[in-house]
């Protein structure tokens, strides 16, 4: 819709207070402005900007809508001649009962579900050690470099990564060169191998999207906001020469993955964030924690008799 | 000082997890100190990793109606006032709300249900003319509705969750464009008067030039809701248990007590709370 023109309010008749009853309104009315002023089209749009409502702007997620199936409209939909009905029968021209198949026993009795899926599952692409000793000794893997799945992945020693790199300690023995590797879990025996043979495990977070973007080189295979220096020192020593990517690696934001990159046990890359006598548990608290607990409590209990009127109301919000 | 350190207590676990202030406080003074992310250094005593959560609460200016002198400066969570748009939440509380306000009262009479009888009109064959059965039939005049509507429920559901985001959301919206006008006390005028109700709103800039305003007070004010009705070109007036999402997003303004969004954001923020039991010791 075109602007409107607004001359009524040109000529100031609304601009005036329209009843003397109302004294209180006079200061906070607009001064009286000369009448060249007022036409300037500059404050006439601003004054004439109407109150556009978000109402008609609102949209679910376009994945949330599905494209109607148009059924019976031509070979190249894909749902033309039969629409999608097969040949003859009751099945083309009507209804058949769910399940029924054509005998006695019905399809849920005859081939019934059994088992879940679980959605939540992490499946991990497994790397041994005596593999990754193999990788460096056919000179497919730099052991002087920190190892990512990046690198992993480029050199085909781990493939079909979906939710991450689990390093394992088949053939524990085996492993001889010191290396620096950061993938998503490692098991135990594993990082015992490898820093017995003077190297490094790291584990640190990775999503499904980041480990794409990792593999394409969108985004930094090891750093993310919250890895410490000396991480960042290990890939990067020198700061001014770090590279730029696109994208951002993620952070875990889940407690489990919060707890598992936190255990210095699993050599998580946030284990710095581990206080003194505290856990990696984001909800179970360590003995130390609970006797400190007990300590404020009984100091606080002591001192809200003498503060009460310290909380005011004034500063609850309920 | 007692309620800053329960405040740290209470929620050192949450607050690592979301990394900005958690709403389960009682409290919503922040202390630099207690952000989770800092928290951190007092232990390493090293370095703190960069703070990437937004400021944890936002300052609101509390007005004294109708005049709006300011009166003072209220915090509320960045959680509750300052939420990023989210154009589908907002659609999908919408769609919600609007599917259950329908009435689904609409009825007409099937065959089955018309009162009359089950007579043959004329005889299956011989008359030259189409077979009949019943007067009923629904291609006759004044037979019955072959498929007609029938009483229903077109409710639909949304994850409370995911509703109670929304109100927030449309609050925050609201918020950020400055088109909250927060009320300290009660939004109460002192006539019923059509035309008074003009002026305090004309001269405030909430009219109808300015898209109309919505007021949400805590209980009903009598000048202000018969003068709004009497006034019905510069806003409507609702009690806070009176409003949606739609409500919250229809109008140029909202003009609420503070009392009334603390009992809002209080009522929709399941997503951000757990229930906890509240043991009350008596001494």
């Amino acid at each position: 819709m075109p602007p409107r023109l607004n001359l009524l309010r040109c000529s100031g008749s609304l601009r005036s207070p329209a009843t003397p009853v109302l004294p209180f309104l006079g200061p906070f009315l607009p001064k009286a402005q000369p009448l060249r002023r007022r036409l300037q089209p500059r404050l006439q749009l601003q004054e004439q900007r109407r109150a556009a409502s978000i109402l008609g702007s609102l949209s679910d997620v376009r994945g949330a809508y599905n494209k109607r199936i148009r059924r019976g409209r031509g070979p190249s939909s894909g749902k033309g001649k039969t629409s999608g009905r097969g040949h003859k029968g009751q099945k083309q021209h009507g209804k058949v009962p769910a399940g029924f198949n054509g005998g006695q026993t019905p399809l849920e009795v005859y081939k019934g579900k059994r088992g879940f899926k679980n959605n939540f599952a992490t499946e991990m692409a497994p790397l041994n050690v005596d593999k990754l000793q193999s990788w460096v000794d056919q000179g497919r893997l730099d052991p002087t470099k920190p190892i990512t799945m990046k690198e992993l992945n480029a050199s085909r020693c781990v493939h079909g990564v979906k939710d991450g790199v689990k390093l394992l300690a088949r053939n524990a023995e085996q492993l001889k060169t010191p290396v620096n590797i950061v993938v998503s879990r490692a098991s135990a025996a594993a990082i015992a191998a490898v820093e017995a043979a003077g190297g490094t495990v790291t584990t640190r977070f990775y999503s499904r999207t980041a480990i794409r973007r990792v593999f394409r080189g969108e985004v930094d295979p090891a750093i993310s906001l919250l890895s410490p220096p000396p991480m960042i020192s290990m890939f990067y020593p020198d700061e001014s020469r770090r590279p730029k990517f696109p994208y951002r690696l993620p952070d875990p934001a889940g407690r489990k993955d919060l707890e598992y990159y936190r255990d210095p046990a699993n050599r998580g890359y946030l284990s710095y964030m581990v206080g003194e006598g505290e856990g990696p548990s984001l909800f179970f608290k360590t003995p130390q924690q609970i006797a400190e607990e007990r300590r404020i409590r009984m100091e606080t209990k002591s001192m809200a008799v003498s503060d009460a009127t310290v909380v005011k109301a004034d500063n609850r919000l309920w | 000082m007692a309620s800053t350190r329960q405040h740290r207590r209470g929620l050192a676990s949450e607050a690592a997890i979301s990394h900005k202030n958690s709403t389960t406080s009682s409290n919503i003074s922040t202390n630099v100190a207690d952000s989770p992310l800092t928290r951190h250094v007092t232990y390493s005593g090293v370095w703190h990793p960069p703070t990437t959560a937004p400021t944890d609460t936002v300052i609101a200016t509390a007005y004294r109606f109708p005049m709006m002198i300011p009166e003072r400066f209220v915090a509320y969570s960045a959680s509750h006032l300052h939420l990023p748009l989210r154009r589908d939440i907002l659609h999908r509380a919408i769609v919600y709300e609007g599917d259950k306000t329908r009435q689904g009262t609409a009825s007409s009479k099937h065959r089955t249900e018309l009162a009359g009888s089950g007579r043959k009109i004329r005889p299956q064959k011989g008359m030259g003319m189409a077979r009949l059965g019943d007067r009923k039939s629904p291609m006759l005049k004044g037979g019955g509705v072959a498929h007609g509507p029938h009483p229903r429920d077109f409710s639909t559901d949304l994850p409370r969750k995911v509703y109670d985001l929304a109100w927030r959301t449309a609050l925050s919206y609201r918020f950020r464009r400055g088109q909250l006008v927060l009320v300290d006390g009660k939004a109460e005028l002192w006539s019923a008067q059509g035309a008074f109700v003009r002026n305090v709103f004309s001269t405030n800039g909430w009219g109808r030039a300015a898209g109309r305003s919505l007021v949400i007070t805590m209980e009903k004010r009598p000048n202000l809701f018969s003068g709004l009705q009497a006034a019905p070109r510069m806003g409507e007036a609702y009690t806070w248990n009176d409003v949606d999402v739609k409500d919250l997003l229809s109008m140029g303004r909202l003009i609420i007590e503070k009392e009334a969004l603390d009992k809002i954001l209080k009522r929709h923020q399941s997503d951000l709370t757990k229930t906890y039991k509240i043991v009350t010791t008596t001494p």
